[in-house]
């Protein structure tokens, strides 16, 4: 008998991610992802001066503040056609480098883990011989037999206490649950120590922020970090070498733990290479500008349809002109009020509520097009692409990381099974592998330069009556984002962000296609209709974000799975 | 010396979401502290509040709250209350995580703050806009006299200054609504 399940975790108020599934067959027939909540803060910027628009974009999210600044600042240096000097683009770089990194071990050890590993099993591991394993699949020096003991001695004080509920998504002991006790308690490990090095990747960009979460030193053309070499106050080689040396220390974490982890995971769950595909269509842009221009990026972009990966198509820069041209927002399945899609620059958002219905509108997310089809967005697009133009960094990790699955595993692990569930953390990994070697490089080309005697960290914005549009794109821990913008006689007159997960989790358009997270629902087996555990695995895979609009603390706070028979 | 911090959370562009960010600024430009007191608008940090908690000996947060109440009513949560919301399942690391913040903090870490208060106010509109409501911004005198007495509670003192303007820049510039 077919059951519809709906994940709808919070009650009322918050702006957050619902996902419903019909379940026939122990298997999803069929699925819509919707966003419960109106945000239309893009309001707010009409009229306001264009140079301040980045502060209050870094109030979208509280997680992604920088991310959402940094569109904003390009976005207005795009419509003014304005250079970045290169010691700015590296600063840039470098907070942009350590929030990702930051954000993908979050997103593994805070949210993902406790999908594929069983806190019910750690206390009947061994700690010696998980250490013995830990010390086959890796350098680290944190893995003795103490160190894990010391974790599972916390997990047993935990559930001898009946705190159990801190595993906030925890479906422990499940049946699609396979890791060896040991694993488990390494995984678990690891996740104690995650904290430290997420808190030291965010050092750093509180350094060169000079706050977090919201940065301060941003501006339209540049940044405001003075550099002095000999001073304490500014940027000088006392604070690069603090920086060098939290980031030795998480670069480390993400190639000898992090990394590891997610391929010792994987090889355990093989089957999870077949589900989650969905979506075949990817998108990613350039980031990483090298120079003051941006002619050059050290991560690649570009498309892939249907799959093809042979056909794949670059971007050449990250304002690239079949970008600016392709995209459109569809609003057939979304509350606003509205017809055709819309580019962008002419984006509305007049919201028009409805009610949940899946035939007709039933999400506050609207439907992002590139060339009218959904795309997929995030890490995995960006190693795809990557691989396919034989970006010679992403090749050497994702070649590294595929050979790892396949040696624990014991299969051979291929370019195409990455289309799935499992293929979104691999790619995550291994864009964090990417991301740990390019702090180096770039902390080097920003010492580089500045022993060359470059000091210049801005260039003055100029703004004249005519109207001038432009787009800022960053390729963000989430994926593709664009911030879209339109200034006119040095004013906002229109502003639209389109971000990773309005891609990812969009609803059906005007054609009834199904956005990334709905397609690749499809067919996921479900064990207990009750503990949806799999739709989980795969919604977590993309790191979703939408809840982080609103943050009202709920005294009745309740979550719920709640499934019923259809 | 005892490490103290007041903690506003909230999203200024969400209307009365951002009145936690506000008190928080209102002390700072109103009050000097003791070294040990750190404020921070921390704005909507989901699950990196626990980066900002952790160690702590005392932490007050002041957050907007539906608790059902008049807008503008403050009610007081301390470190029990809120744990009984931690949840069953997360769909994201961005969704408030006050709970599992302070869970994890004590349980895995070892660091829990020692004490914590959470200053609610029940907001009145969460629409996309910069400003409280009226109701809400009259409850902000009120919040700032809460944290002081909790700061009196634990013995920690703290200086009136000469009065300078709040720095609330979101809501600075009186802007044109759209259309």
């Amino acid at each position: 008998m077919a059951k519809r399940i709906t994940i709808d975790p919070i009650t009322r108020i918050e702006g957050h991610l619902r996902v419903d599934v019909e379940v026939d067959n122990n298997a999803v027939s069929n699925a819509w992802a919707s966003c419960t909540m109106w945000r239309g803060i893009e309001k707010i910027l009409r009229g306001r001066d264009p140079r301040d628009a980045w502060l209050f974009t870094q109030r979208f999210c509280g997680v992604c503040t920088t991310v959402h600044a940094m569109a904003s600042v390009r976005a207005v240096e795009d419509a003014l056609k304005l250079e970045v000097p290169p010691n700015a683009q590296y600063i840039r770089n470098l907070i942009l480098i350590a929030h990702a990194l930051h954000d993908h071990i979050v997103h593994f050890y805070q949210l993902s883990a406790l999908d594929w590993v069983d806190v019910l099993q750690i206390p009947k591991a061994d700690p010696a011989a998980a250490s013995k394993l830990a010390e086959s699949l890796s350098p680290w020096t944190r893995n003795s037999r103490n160190e894990l003991k010391a974790a599972q001695d916390k997990v047993k004080a935990v559930a001898s206490s009946g705190q159990l509920g801190v595993f906030a998504n925890g479906y422990w002991g499940h049946p699609a649950m396979k890791l060896s006790p040991e694993v488990n308690l390494l995984a678990f490990s690891h996740y104690l120590q995650a904290l430290e090095y997420q808190r030291k990747a965010l050092q750093v960009v509180g350094i060169l922020g000079a706050k977090t979460p919201h940065i301060q030193t941003l501006t339209v053309g540049g940044v405001t970090n003075a550099i002095d070499l000999d001073s304490q106050a500014a940027l000088g080689m006392d604070r690069l070498e603090m920086i060098r040396t939290l980031l030795a220390d998480v670069i480390q974490f993400v190639q000898q733990v992090y990394f590891v982890d997610v391929c010792a995971v994987a090889a355990m769950y093989p089957d999870w290479f077949k589900i989650g595909g969905g979506v075949h269509n990817y998108l990613a842009v350039p980031d990483l500008p090298l120079d003051s221009k941006g002619s050059a990026y050290d991560l690649p972009g570009g498309y892939i349809m249907n799959g093809n990966i042979a056909g794949t198509r670059p971007f050449k820069t990250a304002a690239d002109k079949e970008f600016r041209d392709s995209v459109s927002e569809d609003v057939t399945h979304a509350y606003y009020h509205g017809g055709k899609p819309l580019h962008p620059w002419k984006g509305e958002t007049e919201p028009e509520f409805t009610g949940w219905n899946g035939e007709q509108k039933y999400s506050w997310v609207k439907a992002p097009r590139f060339n009218s089809q959904p795309m997929q967005v995030g890490p995995l697009a960006q190693v795809l692409v990557g691989y396919a133009l034989g970006h010679a960094l992403t090749r050497k990790y994702a070649d590294l990381a595929m050979g790892k699955v396949g040696a624990i595993a014991g299969i051979q692990v291929t370019p195409d099974m990455l289309h799935s569930t499992l293929g979104r953390h691999a790619a995550r990994a291994i864009r964090a592998a990417m991301l740990a070697e390019l702090a180096q490089k770039h902390w080097q080309l920003l010492v580089d330069n500045i022993a060359k005697g470059d000091f210049a960290v801005h260039n003055q914005p100029v703004f004249t009556e005519h109207e001038v549009e432009g787009v800022g794109t960053h390729e963000a821990p989430r994926g593709t984002l664009s911030h879209w913008v339109v200034v006119n006689n040095g004013k906002i007159k229109n502003y639209q962000a389109v971000v990773p997960s309005t891609w990812n989790a969009s609803p059906r358009d005007s054609a009834g296609a199904s956005g990334p997270y709905e397609a690749s629902l499809m067919r996921t087996p479900i064990a207990d209709a009750e503990k949806p555990l799999e739709v989980l695995r795969t919604i977590h895979s993309f790191d979703p974000c939408m809840a982080c609009a609103c943050h009202t603390f709920d005294p009745e706070g309740k979550r719920i799975a709640e499934v019923k028979v259809l | 010396m005892k490490r103290v911090l007041i903690a506003g959370i909230g999203n200024v562009l969400l209307g009365d979401d951002g009145v936690g960010p506000c008190v928080v600024r209102q002390l700072d430009s109103t009050y000097s502290f003791d070294e040990s007191v750190e404020l921070e608008d921390l704005g909507t940090p989901a699950l990196d509040f626990i980066d900002h908690i952790a160690g702590l000996d005392a932490l007050i947060v002041v957050d907007s709250v539906d608790n059902g109440k008049t807008p503008g009513t403050i009610t007081l949560y301390r470190k029990q209350d809120l744990l009984k919301t931690a949840s069953s399942v997360r769909m994201d690391t961005h969704s408030p995580a006050i709970a599992e913040s302070l869970l994890a903090a004590d349980v895995f870490f070892g660091m829990p703050p020692r004490e914590v208060l959470l200053i609610g106010i029940s907001a009145e509109s969460y629409a996309a806009g910069c400003n409280l409501s009226e109701s809400v911004r009259a409850a902000i005198d009120s919040a700032v006299q809460h944290v002081l007495a909790e700061l009196a509670r634990l013995n920690i003192s703290c200086k009136k200054k000469q009065d300078c303007p709040s720095n609330v820049w979101w809501s600075a510039v009186p802007h044109p609504q759209p259309a």
